[in-house]
């Protein structure tokens, strides 16, 4: 498999405070890859740093083969790339125009045709100043600037964040069309809805730490949760085998979220006389949960 | 792109200022009589003009002016939130830096020119001569002083980012300057920049690329620290 991003062992501190810990990072070529994490989990930090807005403290990296620490090479690297900041702001004293005609300057494979299609699409006015615009206004703007350079990779931080119900459908629609187009979306959110919508992986970051990186079919196909009912309280440690992910108890149920061994499982459960067994698939929350919830 | 940038971030506070200097040099012009009446009664026309423009009022006015063209950058843009798009065009920081700098240091020379053009200009209306030679040598020593005083509010800029502490850090460092240019020892190794633009400090060659060397040097400085630091 080819990959847009690559990180080794990247660490960011602020003072004593570790934002990202050692992060090895792999973000597949053709994907819409979702970094899913809390608020807070180090997110955004890791996107600044593949984007040369932050200097790594240790570790180094790639984006779609240059190094992120190296200047020259990380602007190379942003000439191939867009990238949607989380508060979407653009020069508020510039009109529709003027912002895309000076972003058009910086990019030998800009489309004008492109961009005047998805000004007409979006329906945003020429003229109009970008502070007259709203948020939802300003994402479609930004949105255009970043396809009508026609980047191998896209990322986008929170890039639902503050916007209505519809922006964020027409949103959705644009990545999943773009991913479609042939290029890689890498997008952080902590709205796991959306990351199930159109990612085909995701990547869980928490603590600034990487807890998870699968693919949404690997999770539909391999993962499972068993919920075990008994008529007394049984002993946690009778499931923990290898693959399981969390274990909680509420009361006489037990609710297991595997990876493997989910016939051991049940046939566990059953030895201590499990009044009910239901093994289901296992939905991005679930793994988000006991992912977020296993590391703390 | 970036010189259209830079220029449209700062045409409104720059035609402010011009209009205001403009404004103020021409009222000095038109209304001496007046004004030197009440200001400089002894004074010729010539010493007047310097008295309330190249000493005093005006000269005061500029400073400010230039100081505040030096606040902007990316730490202020920071703020707004405007970094990230900035940041991941794909040009180097040094870039960035030196567009603003480079339309900043243009601006503060209009500015400084303005009244050279001015007076001479404005003068025969009154029926006074203001010689052009003269007009223009001060227009030069307020260009380079005031591109000084530019590069000081630039370097405070990219140090801070906060819409009061970048200015009071750029008045703070302004006035360090001029306390320390003063000092018994200090002052024949320093130009001090206000003595400079009234005509009254050193105008050799050397004392001109001293302070050209200066503001080259504090805008490499601030270009350093912009290069440096995490957004």
């Amino acid at each position: 498999m080819d990959y847009v991003i690559e990180t080794r062992d990247l660490t960011k501190c602020f003072g004593p405070f570790r934002a990202v810990s050692a992060l090895n990072l792999r973000v597949a070529a053709n994907h819409v890859t979702g970094f899913l994490g809390r608020n807070g989990a180090g997110k955004s930090t890791s996107i600044k740093m593949l984007l040369g807005m932050t200097y790594p403290t240790s570790g180094s990296g790639t984006v779609l083969g240059h190094a992120i620490t190296d200047a020259k090479e990380n602007r190379e690297m942003r000439r191939k790339i867009a990238y949607v900041g989380e508060d979407k702001q653009l020069y508020a004293y510039m009109t529709v125009d003027q912002m895309i005609r000076f972003t058009a300057s910086f990019y030998p494979d800009w489309s004008e045709q492109a961009a005047q299609r998805l000004r007409r699409q979006y329906q945003l006015p020429p003229d109009r100043k970008v502070k007259a615009l709203s948020k939802g206004m300003r994402t479609k703007l930004a949105l255009l600037l970043a396809l009508a350079r026609r980047p191998a990779l896209l990322i986008l931080d929170e890039p639902s964040e503050g916007l209505d119900p519809v922006s964020i459908e027409e949103l959705l629609q644009t990545l999943a069309g773009v991913a479609a187009e042939g290029t890689a979306v890498f997008f952080s959110s902590h709205q796991i809805s959306e990351v199930e919508r159109i990612a085909d992986r995701v990547c869980v970051l928490d603590g600034g730490k990487l807890a998870a990186d699968l693919s949404l079919d690997e999770l539909r196909q391999d993962y499972r949760r068993i919920t075990l009912g008994f008529t007394t309280r049984p002993p946690e440690h009778v499931f923990e085998v290898p693959g399981v992910q969390r274990i909680e108890t509420h009361g006489r149920q037990v609710i297991v979220i595997a990876r493997q061994n989910t016939n051991e499982i049940v046939q566990r459960a059953r030895g201590f006389d499990a009044a009910s067994v239901d093994v289901e698939p296992v939905t991005l929350r679930d793994l988000f949960l006991a992912t977020v919830r296993h590391v703390q | 792109m970036l010189f259209y940038k830079a220029w449209l971030e700062s045409r409104t506070r720059f035609l402010l200022s011009a209009i205001t200097m403009a404004a103020l040099a021409s009222l000095f012009v038109l209304m001496n009589k007046d004004v030197r009446a009440d200001a400089a009664p002894h004074a010729t026309y010539s010493q007047y003009l310097w008295l309330t423009i190249y000493k005093g009022y005006l000269r005061d006015i500029f400073v400010v002016v230039a100081l505040l063209f030096g606040m902007g950058g990316l730490a202020r843009e920071r703020a707004y939130g405007t970094s990230g798009f900035t940041l991941t065009l794909p040009v180097s920081r040094w870039r960035l830096t030196g567009a603003r700098a480079a339309v900043g240091v243009a601006e503060s020379t209009i500015m400084a020119f303005l009244p050279a053009i001015l007076l001479p200009l404005l003068s025969p209306l009154v029926n006074e001569v203001y010689p052009w030679p003269q007009a223009l040598h001060f227009g030069l020593l307020w260009s380079l002083g005031g591109s000084f005083v530019f590069t000081m509010g630039f370097v405070a800029s990219a140090l801070f980012s906060g819409e009061y502490s970048a200015p009071i850090a750029a008045v703070a460092l302004l006035f360090a300057y001029s306390i320390v240019a003063d000092l018994p020892r200090v002052e024949q190794y320093m130009i001090d920049i206000h003595d400079f633009m009234r005509g009254t400090g050193p105008q050799g060659p050397l004392a001109l690329a001293a302070v050209i060397a200066t503001s080259t040097m504090l805008i490499a400085i601030s270009g350093f620290i912009t290069r440096r630091k995490d957004f």
